[in-house]
């Protein structure tokens, strides 16, 4: 008995280095059918977990209304909770005429895409988008929003991309520092104390005159993934390093909180 | 068998939910895993060719929902998760330990400590890849998931043990107590 399950261990152990001996582009193309099957139930998650959200939004905002206003009856309450309502659609509304508004004064030929989830894993920072291969988007496109660059695609299924986001630290963009036109390398930091990861922006001249304030755009390197000119945040501290200075960057769009973004497809 | 079967599914549902689950703050922005926990549940319950199988399709599921692969670089490999989560079911399965059986305490010590053991293992490998970094936001990333799941495994381990035959013998498994 104890000789098979030795047997069937090594089995299980062969099995698990086959599959570590996959070339990239088939780990992608695995990926990218997981994505296939299991977009339905990613996006049904979405649905659920917006009402969530939407829900707990309501209560915060009666617990508020109630902390301010103890006296008032309960009918006040609930015409209070309606007028809070209609305030988030008429929120909604104008960030919706805001992205349409995007939509057509941009550049780019862009596809609109929701978040649908952020994800788990710890050591990677990625969203993933309802937007895939039916759409046109490929692998290694600019993602971002009205306010500036958010990242870019890497595994793309016919209707959910994966977008590793600028706060990870594998994304690397070259930058610009639009004032001063010094150029560096914009990476975001694996360990910070702050709940929301850095961004840094490394291989600056160490007497580069840079002040906070400052604001930071792509730099557009030939051959490179992201167009230049597209916003990437503002300066918040610039420090200098042993061989280099560095500016941590504050970015421009709100990367923890996302929910309408655009991947870029090519210029118009 | 519906119990194997509900397992089977919770594992695919836990892929699927954790990415929708707000991040720890208090924990450097970490994020709950609820995978291990069913890992950990199903890998003590089924006997070991059954916990071998579910360690692989497990494994699978996890590389796949969050392999990053980055223009031809893959830090962590599609396999690595299929291969730690067989080297679980090895260690629970193989040798005698002093405490046998599927109890509560053992599933939440296991979810625990394999949550643990999975992190410190990516972050080992992504410091290969890159360059090490260690201080308290890394460690709070470690061990903040590795409590969420030893707090959160009784819930799972309940509601395991109301679905039918949970006070049966899984052929050739253990016994739920």
């Amino acid at each position: 008995m104890k000789s098979l399950h030795l047997l069937l261990l090594a089995v299980a152990i062969v099995v698990a280095l086959a599959f570590l001996t996959f070339a990239p582009s088939r780990m992608r193309s695995w990926q990218s059918r997981f994505f296939d099957v299991s977009s339905p139930a990613i996006q049904a998650g979405a649905v659920i977990n917006d009402r969530i959200t939407k829900m707990n939004k309501g209560f915060k905002t009666l617990d508020e209304l109630e902390a301010e206003n103890a006296a008032l009856l309960r009918q006040n309450n609930e015409l209070r909770a309606s007028a809070q309502l209609l305030n988030d659609l008429a929120a909604e509304n104008r960030r919706l005429r805001d992205t349409l508004g995007y939509l057509e004064r941009s550049p780019f030929n862009l596809v609109p895409a929701k978040v649908i989830s952020r994800d788990s894993t710890t050591w990677w920072s990625s969203v993933k988008i309802n937007q895939g291969f039916a759409e046109e988007v490929n692998a290694a496109q600019p993602v971002l929003t009205a306010d500036g660059l958010v990242g870019r695609t890497t595994t793309v299924a016919k209707n959910l991309s994966m977008v590793m986001l600028l706060t990870d630290e594998n994304c690397q963009v070259a930058a610009r520092i639009e004032e001063t036109g010094d150029q560096g390398i914009m990476t975001g930091l694996r360990s910070a104390e702050e709940a929301t990861p850095q961004i840094v922006l490394n291989f600056l001249k160490r007497n580069a005159d840079i002040k906070p304030g400052m604001k930071v755009v792509t730099a557009g390197v030939s051959g490179g993934v992201f167009p230049a000119g597209i916003p990437l945040g503002t300066v918040k501290e610039f420090r200098t390093r042993e061989l280099y200075g560095q500016a941590v960057i504050e970015p421009a769009a709100d990367i923890s909180c996302l929910e309408d973004v655009f991947v870029v497809r090519g210029t118009k | 068998m519906i119990r194997a079967l509900v397992l089977v599914l919770s594992a695919y549902l836990a892929v699927i939910a954790q990415d929708f689950l707000p991040a720890m703050p208090f924990f450097a922005g970490a994020h709950v895993l609820l995978l291990p926990i069913v890992v950990c549940y199903a890998l003590l319950w089924m006997p070991f060719p059954g916990a071998l199988g579910f360690a692989l399709y497990a494994g699978l599921l996890a590389d796949l929902s969050s392999l990053h692969i980055n223009g031809d670089d893959v830090e962590i490999g599609l396999g690595w998760s299929m291969l730690y989560y067989v080297l679980v079911a090895a260690v629970l399965n193989l040798p005698r330990w002093p405490v046998s059986g599927l109890r509560w305490e053992t599933h939440c010590l296991v979810s625990g400590a394999a949550t643990f053991f999975l992190l410190t293992g990516q972050y080992l490998m992504v410091c290969l890849r890159r360059h090490f970094v260690f201080d308290l936001a890394v460690l709070g990333q470690i061990v903040g998931p590795a409590l969420a799941a030893l707090l959160l495994s009784p819930l799972f381990y309940f509601f395991f043990s109301l679905l039918p035959g949970s006070t049966q013998r899984f052929p050739g498994g253990r016994v739920a107590r």
